[in-house]
């Protein structure tokens, strides 16, 4: 899949902002089958996650006011309102209708980034999946339990058997590895695969 | 590592930063990381170069087409909910000149957010227990209300502008006596539905705040609150099947941001 070029997500933002109808309907088709991957990818149950998929979808149409392009673009916006409705009910914790705290806090994170925006916009859905496979396993593993199971670097440890330097160590590495893959930068990482403990 | 919350320092947020942007950190840990970068001096170089990192994982995975009924509930269902700055925004003031009879009288009550309004004195002149009036029949008592409902704007209290597919209204406050939705020209419900009301915080956790059910005819409804508005942002309406702990749903049909204008 190829993303839309964030410039085309911010006309639509500033359209659904308005009130257009059309435009929900084509964030909807430009990205309702990869929140419904992200969602599947948490819940692991094809109608939950077609609901969270719904949810966050009226949550952008209604809380679109608070979408600010300046901290990550719209699609990042909607994924993470996918991701973090996912985690919240698989850890047992009621969707909330608001776009809450979570979401904000996740945007202050990923910010707009037009370094890695602009290396996902250039690269497939499988490119991005192959840069992840040549990770070494352990690394993969940890950043998917992060992201995908919304795991802490502490819980990661505990789930792996490894201390904490270990799993944190795994997280650095990954990215590193993942940015210079990517060629977001020259710079590569330095120590060794396997932190210290 | 941090094991309590205190400022970090340069190498702890260089430590932490993978794992910041990953959003694998504790609540704590994240605030810290998240201040000291919005503060530091120092460039934090490698930190910052793997913000945004998650979006590669975010868009690694295989797309999954949804149904196609997916699309059509969506779309059903913001039809029905108001965006929120839409609904925030201060509805017109009624022409002088319009006919009396063609308006509901809600529309007598303050036009702008928070605007002073006497909600006893309201509930006192129209209410006939927590739910609906039907006024249609009554126009002697309506009238009685509206002349009540302009003596009371200037008395202090609040109201909040309610608005969304159901109906239209306020959520009205006075002090130390509570809280109440007033609302005009509901929508019809069907015959195993009911309307929830929540108030939630500001960080979008609803609490239940009471239910009701419109008398058929019915063109006014006022719905006393179980708690008062205090500590809350928003206030809504879902509907549901029977009274439920939280929403089960995202259609909000009438919603409000308790703010000052």
């Amino acid at each position: 899949m190829t993303p839309s070029p964030p410039h085309d997500d911010a006309l639509l933002a500033q359209r659904i902002r308005s009130g257009d109808r059309t435009a929900l309907g084509e964030l909807y088709d430009r990205y309702a089958s990869l929140a419904l991957a992200t969602a599947l990818r948490v819940v692991a149950d094809r109608q939950l996650a077609e609901d969270l998929v719904h949810d966050a979808f009226v949550a952008t149409w209604q809380k679109i006011e608070r979408f600010d392009p300046e901290r990550g673009s719209l699609r990042a916006w909607l994924l993470t309102i996918v991701r973090n409705r996912a985690l919240d009910r698989v850890r047992g914790i009621r969707a909330s209708i608001e776009v809450g705290a979570a979401d904000d806090q996740s945007l202050l994170r990923t910010g707009a980034n037009p370094t890695w925006e602009a290396a996902i916009a250039r690269r497939s859905a499988a490119q991005l999946r192959g840069a992840l496979e040549e990770l070494p396993s352990e690394q993969r593993e940890a950043i998917e339990l992060a992201y995908f199971g919304g795991r802490t670097y502490r819980e990661i440890a505990v789930l792996t058997g490894v201390p904490l330097g270990t799993a944190n160590g795994r997280l650095r590495l990954a990215l590193a590895k993942l940015r210079d893959a990517l060629s977001l930068t020259d710079a590569a990482p330095s120590g060794t695969d396997e932190a210290a403990p | 590592m941090t094991d309590e919350l205190r400022p970090m320092d340069h190498a702890a947020v260089d430590e932490l930063g993978a794992a910041f942007a990953l959003g694998a950190l504790e609540p704590d840990e994240a605030r810290a990381v998240a201040e000291h970068l919005a503060t530091c001096q120092e460039p934090h170089t490698e930190v910052r170069s793997l913000l945004g990192a998650e979006q590669v994982l975010a868009m690694s995975v295989e797309p999954v087409q949804p149904s196609a009924a997916l699309r059509d509930r969506v779309m059903a269902s913001i039809e029905r909910v108001p965006q929120e700055h839409a609904a925030a925004a201060p509805p017109r003031r009624p022409a002088p000149a319009e006919p009396r009879e063609r308006r509901g009288w809600l529309d007598w009550l303050s036009p702008r957010v928070a605007r002073p309004l006497a909600v006893a004195a309201v509930v006192a002149l129209i209410a006939v227990g927590a739910l609906g009036l039907n006024l249609q029949s009554q126009l002697a008592e309506r009238d009685r209300a509206l002349r009540a409902v302009a003596e009371a704007l200037a008395a202090g209290e609040t109201a909040f502008r309610v608005d969304g597919s159901a109906g239209r209204g306020y959520v009205v406050e006075t002090p130390g006596e509570g809280a109440a939705l007033v609302v005009a020209d509901l929508a019809a419900l069907p015959a195993d539905k009911i309307y929830e009301l929540w108030l939630l915080d500001a960080a979008g956790t609803p609490v239940a705040v009471g239910t009701f059910r419109p008398s058929a005819g019915d063109e006014v409804a006022v719905v006393e609150l179980e708690r008062d508005l205090a500590g809350f942002a928003t206030f809504a309406v879902t509907v549901e099947a029977s009274r439920v702990d939280a929403p089960t749903n995202l259609d909000l049909v009438m919603v409000a941001p308790l703010e000052p204008s």
